[in-house]
Parts: C-alpha cells; sequence; structure tokens
C-alpha cells in the first residue's frame, strides 16, 4: 500500500518544466504513450511508479504527471528547467541578447525552476551592466496527475488529479530603447500628429 | 546533514560549499538582510517575509483577516497594501501565496521586484572552540507589492488583476 513514498512526495516536489526542443520534447511524450499498454515495470526517468496513498483504497497507483500545456513559444522565449546546466542555459539566454534582432527575451520558470529562471535573469542584468531592465510577472499554472492502478485485477479505475503551481515570467527589456519609445510617443502626442498615423508609427518601430 | 542551502551565484559557491565539507560542523547561521527596494505609496503597508518553513496556511490568514477587517480603526482605512518578500528557498513560496491570495481576494494589483539579497552567514566550528567565520552570499530575492488601489502601470513588473479566469 504504502510503497515508496518517500519517493512520490520527492518527485511530485520537482515540476519538470519541457525543455521545448525537438529532442526533449519527444523523449518526453514517448514513454506517455506506451505505458498505456504495458504493465510498468521499467520506469523511465522522469516518470515514477511510486503509489501514493490515497485516502482509503488498498488500490496501488501509479502516478505520473502530465506535461504542463505547450505554451507558444516564440525566438525569444526562454523555458528554464532543472535539467539543464545552470551555465548553459545562462549562456544561452547571453546568446539571445547579444545577437541582436530580439527587443527583449522572456525567461518562464515553472515550480522549482522559479528559483534558476530569477537567478539568470538577475545574473543576465548585472552583466549588463545597468543596461538591462526586468519586469516580472507571476501566473498559475494547472498540472494534471494520471493515477493508474498498477493492478489490472484490482478494481480501481484510473483518476486524474489537477493541481496549481506557480510560474514566472520575466521580461528582460534593453532600457534604451523602452526610453526611447517613451519619449518618441510623448513627442508625438504633444506635436498633435494626425491620429491615423501615431499607430502605423509606433507599429512600424515595434517591427 | 548541516542545512546548506544551494547558492547559485557562481563566485561564492566554493565558499559555503568548502565549509560544509570540512570541518566546520556546527552551523548558526544568523542572517543579516538589507533594503527591499519596493516603492510602498500608503502608509500603513503589511510586510510579510516569507520563509522556507512558513506555513502558507497561517499566512494568508492573517493577511485575509487584516485586509477584510472593518475600519475600526481612528485612521478611518482598512489595510490596502501588503508587501511580500522571500528569499532563496522561500522564493517560491511567496508567489505560491501570492497567487493563492489573488484568487482568493480578486482585483488586486501587482508589482514584482526582483533583486539581489545579501545574507551574512556565520559559521561556527564545533571542534576547536569559537573561531566564527561569516560568509557573506547574494541570494535572488523578490519583493510583490499588492494594493487595492491602482498602480502606475508604467512601472517595470506591474501586473493588472486578472478580470476573467484565464484557466
Amino acid at each position: 500500500m504504502l510503497v515508496n513514498r518517500n519517493a512520490s512526495t520527492q518527485t511530485t516536489r520537482f515540476i519538470i518544466w519541457p525543455h521545448l526542443q525537438p529532442g526533449t520534447q519527444r523523449n518526453m511524450t514517448e514513454p506517455r504513450n506506451s505505458r498505456l499498454s504495458t504493465i510498468p515495470q521499467t520506469a523511465p526517468a522522469h516518470t515514477d511508479s511510486a503509489s501514493p496513498a490515497v485516502e482509503m483504497d488498498p488500490v496501488e497507483y501509479t502516478l505520473r504527471k502530465r506535461l504542463p500545456r505547450k505554451l507558444p513559444k516564440r525566438r525569444n522565449d526562454v523555458y528554464v528547467n532543472m535539467k539543464t546546466d545552470f551555465r548553459a542555459q545562462l549562456a544561452r539566454c547571453q546568446k539571445l541578447l547579444e545577437g541582436g534582432g530580439h527587443r527583449e527575451i522572456c525567461v518562464h520558470g515553472l515550480g522549482l525552476a522559479i528559483n534558476r529562471a530569477i537567478n539568470i535573469a538577475l545574473q543576465l542584468q548585472a552583466s549588463s551592466q545597468g543596461a538591462l531592465q526586468l519586469a516580472a510577472n507571476t501566473s498559475t499554472v494547472e498540472l494534471v496527475d494520471d493515477l493508474e492502478p498498477e493492478d489490472p485485477e484490482e478494481a480501481g479505475e484510473p483518476m486524474t488529479r489537477t493541481r496549481n503551481n506557480s510560474a514566472i515570467h520575466i521580461k528582460l527589456l534593453p532600457l534604451l530603447r523602452g526610453w526611447l519609445y517613451l519619449s518618441l510617443s510623448t513627442l508625438l502626442t504633444a506635436a498633435s500628429v494626425q491620429v491615423n498615423s501615431v499607430p502605423h508609427l509606433s507599429f512600424a518601430y515595434t517591427n | 546533514m548541516e542545512p546548506q542551502p544551494p547558492s547559485f551565484s557562481q563566485n561564492l559557491q566554493p565558499a559555503s560549499s568548502k565549509l560544509g565539507q570540512s570541518h566546520f560542523r556546527r552551523v548558526s547561521c544568523t542572517e543579516e538582510s538589507s533594503h527591499y527596494p519596493i516603492p510602498s505609496t500608503a502608509a500603513d503597508v503589511l510586510h510579510m517575509r516569507v520563509k522556507e518553513g512558513s506555513k502558507i496556511h497561517n499566512l494568508l490568514r492573517l493577511v485575509t483577516a487584516r485586509l477584510q477587517e472593518e475600519r475600526r480603526d481612528s485612521s478611518g482605512r482598512s489595510l490596502r497594501q501588503v508587501v511580500f518578500t522571500g528569499s532563496g528557498r522561500g522564493l517560491t513560496k511567496t508567489i505560491t501565496c501570492v497567487e493563492i491570495l489573488k484568487r482568493k481576494i480578486g482585483g488586486l494589483h501587482q508589482l514584482n521586484k526582483l533583486y539581489y539579497k545579501t545574507v551574512n552567514e556565520v559559521w561556527e566550528n564545533a571542534q576547536q572552540g569559537a573561531p566564527a567565520v561569516t560568509v557573506p552570499k547574494t541570494v535572488p530575492a523578490i519583493s510583490i507589492l499588492l494594493s487595492k488601489d491602482p498602480l502606475d502601470p508604467q512601472e517595470p513588473g506591474y501586473q493588472p488583476p486578472e478580470t476573467q479566469k484565464s484557466m
């Protein structure tokens, strides 16, 4: 009944945000589909075969976390996770910033990766010598766990459990450009330019 | 096992890990905190310090009680603003606390500020008397201001209250 209690609580805490590159995404979705048919004997790395003590049921369940729903990833979005090396993620963000072409980059973190995302953002700000501005937004993400009975003979039905987790989204904006945009917009409004030309100009600037 | 908080700052990582592995068994971590850069506009602000061992339920009970109390005091206004600060391991808990509070009490304007906090840890050695070593460490920290009154939307880190259920 109470098998691997420690493992279940330990892995429940570490929520992994999928690093949205084609390779890892394939890895993560594959075992999920394959385990639907087989009895889980060998557990892949990110799923655990622990059975959480479901209130009074003697039925053993396999806890499987579903991935958070896939969010659209633009070119300047960086999703931080706990698997990849910290320095590698930092270097990747640095490259995106210096590569130009993006006004701002957005660093996302879910659950335990919030710490790491904030650290990356602060390190980038420190190394840019004050040319970067941070803007942080928080949100709640719903995660769904699948509970499947381990023994097909025992009459247990697969349940799903929903829980919430916190996420953070940090925008790194270059300071100078932001100021420039603000001054430009105030100049235009003060000079009473025609209304239909103003949105055209702002659209051209953001492009 | 000594509680050794992971320090992500690259240059300070060897110091505390070295102390943890060498003869300095006894840990007495006293911290000294620095400022928190949140521009609070109201006169009275409830400041909630969220640590790693804080119980979210207890924190929220206090905050909801203070935010929803009637105007009984002489100043005539109930509490309008709350600041949550957390650092290091309590950082995620701070954000979770704020999210749960926003769900309970809607219409709160939010302002997030990220900064580095310097913490001085004092490590003692139980074996050799008392050569106490002070290790300065920088940990990431967050300050979140929640207010019933509208805040400046141009401020970086401003987040408007959710009007509809996004999930």
